[in-house]
């Protein structure tokens, strides 16, 4: 795996009460991540990016929603979602970072 | 909270103020939890906001917030503390701000010179006295007949300080040239708006008189093609006037608004009018004179913030009065001066009212108000503004304490009587006012 492919990995956090509730309980943090990224990618890239350890990655497929414009029916496109478990004693400050 | 001061100048303070850090982050923390129930964050419900949320995203903000105004108010507090009137707004250094730390900063600032009047008994002022004298008068009258003067066409040859009423026209080489022709001109002979020779050209002419003027235009003429060329001029004059000046009688006195008792009456009211005009001269004289002593005496330090703010304020005033149209951009240094004077002054008033406990005297202020209303036209209305406007009874307060710290350097010091005449009066009461 290249280090290029890496940095485009990830593609943004994921902050919502649903997310924070994770990290407080289970320290997993979500990421929208490319569609076609595995699991050890996410991994490595997260890693390296955040400099913490991942004990666990989980992935989804998230399905585009359904917009429509007057009568033009529209989809959102498919995208893929990561929550990643960082080890004990570690966490990722996505606000502090923006 | 540890305060501590040095002394870094003559009136400059350093003060250095260190907040503990739980007073600042207790602040910080209460600041955040009711952000917490309100802010609204992408993601989260408005008030569902998880503490730490709030905290990793507006903690530094807040906690900047915090400290400034903390600064403030541990400055004021610490002023407290150490009996400081700081003069001008301070400067404020801040130290780090960081969480868990003591907030410190160190604030320089001027102060207030600590000072105690020098005694006034030695000093000597000069107290101008003027009576006015009926030649005064006579010489006021007269101006005013001046002002008023009329001009009445006569059967003469004109004389220097008559207005003619004249047709010109002028050719240069035998040609015509541009603005060399006018008819019904009014000139004043003697008043030298025309050219060199024009007017003195005149001199002598009757109405119905033709005369050619042989002249030349002057080398700085604002025309090119002119500049220095000779011409002549054709001039007819139509009209020759004299100045005639109003007689001093009744009618003068009526068109001067005193329509009863005539000369008399008028003279009465020119007197009046004086006497007012000499007794503020003669106290402006006077107040500048002592308030020069007083300077002199107490030769003390000022805050160099409170000349800056002097020196904008002038500025400011200057431009009003120019227009506000253009920025001036005055030099500063313009009213540095008077600037300094007038901030020096501030604090020895201030300083001779409190070290003698002068209460403003409502007697004498109610006396200048009137005094000021009985100049204008109708003074019931001049007083009632005065007393419905709190600025302007508070600049006529300032004007009386002035005057009954002037009272007060004049008791003390050693009078002269000096006889002046009201013109030099008049005169020395401009100067000092600049």
């Amino acid at each position: 795996m290249s280090q290029e492919r890496l940095m485009k990995v990830l593609l943004a956090p994921l902050v919502s009460e649903k997310t924070a509730r994770l990290a407080d309980t289970s320290r997993q943090y979500a990421f929208k991540v490319l569609p076609d990224a595995s699991k050890p990618e996410i991994r490595q890239a997260v890693e390296k990016l955040f400099e913490v350890k991942v004990t666990n990655v989980q992935v989804s497929r998230v399905k585009g929603k359904a917009k429509r414009f007057g009568q033009t029916l529209g989809r959102r496109s498919d995208w893929k979602k990561a929550y990643v478990t960082l080890a004990e004693g570690q966490d990722i400050d996505f606000m502090g970072a923006e | 909270m540890q305060v501590s001061v040095e002394n870094s100048g003559p009136l400059e303070r350093r003060m250095t103020v260190e907040v503990p850090a739980e007073r600042l982050d207790q602040e910080v923390e209460n600041r955040l939890k009711s952000m917490a129930r309100t802010a609204r964050i992408a993601g989260f419900r408005p008030g569902k906001v998880p503490f730490k949320v709030v905290r990793q995203r507006y903690g530094r903000q807040v906690q900047m917030e915090v400290a400034s105004e903390l600064m403030n108010s541990s400055f004021q507090e610490a002023l407290n503390q150490e009996g400081l009137r700081p003069a001008g707004g301070p400067r404020i250094e801040p130290g780090e701000i960081e969480p868990g730390r003591n907030l410190e900063f160190t604030a320089v600032f001027e102060v207030y010179p600590e000072f105690s009047l020098a005694p006034l008994e030695d000093i000597e002022i000069e107290k101008p006295v003027t009576e006015i004298s009926d030649a005064d008068i006579d010489a006021m009258l007269d101006k005013l007949r001046r002002q008023r003067a009329t001009w009445e066409p006569v059967e003469r040859g004109a004389e220097q300080g008559d207005q003619v009423v004249v047709d010109f026209k002028g050719t240069l080489d035998g040609e015509p040239f541009e603005g060399g022709e006018g008819s019904d001109m009014t000139v004043e002979l003697g008043s030298g708006r025309m050219i060199a020779g024009f007017e003195e050209g005149l001199v002598g002419l009757s109405p119905g008189d033709e005369k050619q003027l042989d002249l030349t235009f002057p080398e700085d003429y604002h025309s090119e093609a002119l500049a220095g060329k000779a011409v002549k001029f054709d001039v007819k004059v139509k009209q020759v006037s004299a100045s005639k000046l109003p007689g001093i009688d009744e009618d003068f006195a009526a068109s001067l608004g005193v329509t009863e008792g005539g000369i008399e009456a008028l003279r009465e009211e020119v007197r009046k009018n004086m006497e007012r005009e000499l007794e503020n001269a003669r106290k402006a004289v006077l107040k500048d004179r002592a308030f020069e002593a007083l300077i002199e005496k107490n030769p003390i330090e000022v805050p160099a913030a409170l000349v800056e703010e002097e020196v904008d304020r002038l500025a400011q005033d200057m431009q009003n009065q120019l227009g506000q149209n253009q920025n001036l951009n005055l030099p500063r240094e313009l009213f540095q001066d008077k600037a300094r004077r007038r901030v020096l002054l501030g604090l020895l008033i201030g300083e001779v009212v409190k070290a003698n406990n002068i209460q403003v005297d409502q007697d004498r202020m109610r006396t200048l108000v009137e005094n000021i209303a009985a100049g204008y036209e109708d003074p019931e209305e001049v007083l009632k503004w005065y007393y419905g406007n709190q600025e302007a009874m508070a600049s006529v307060q300032t004007l009386v304490l002035e005057e009954q710290v002037m009272d007060w350097i004049l008791d003390q010091a050693k009078i002269t009587e000096k006889p002046y005449t009201f013109e030099e009066l008049i005169e020395l009461r401009q100067a000092a006012n600049s």
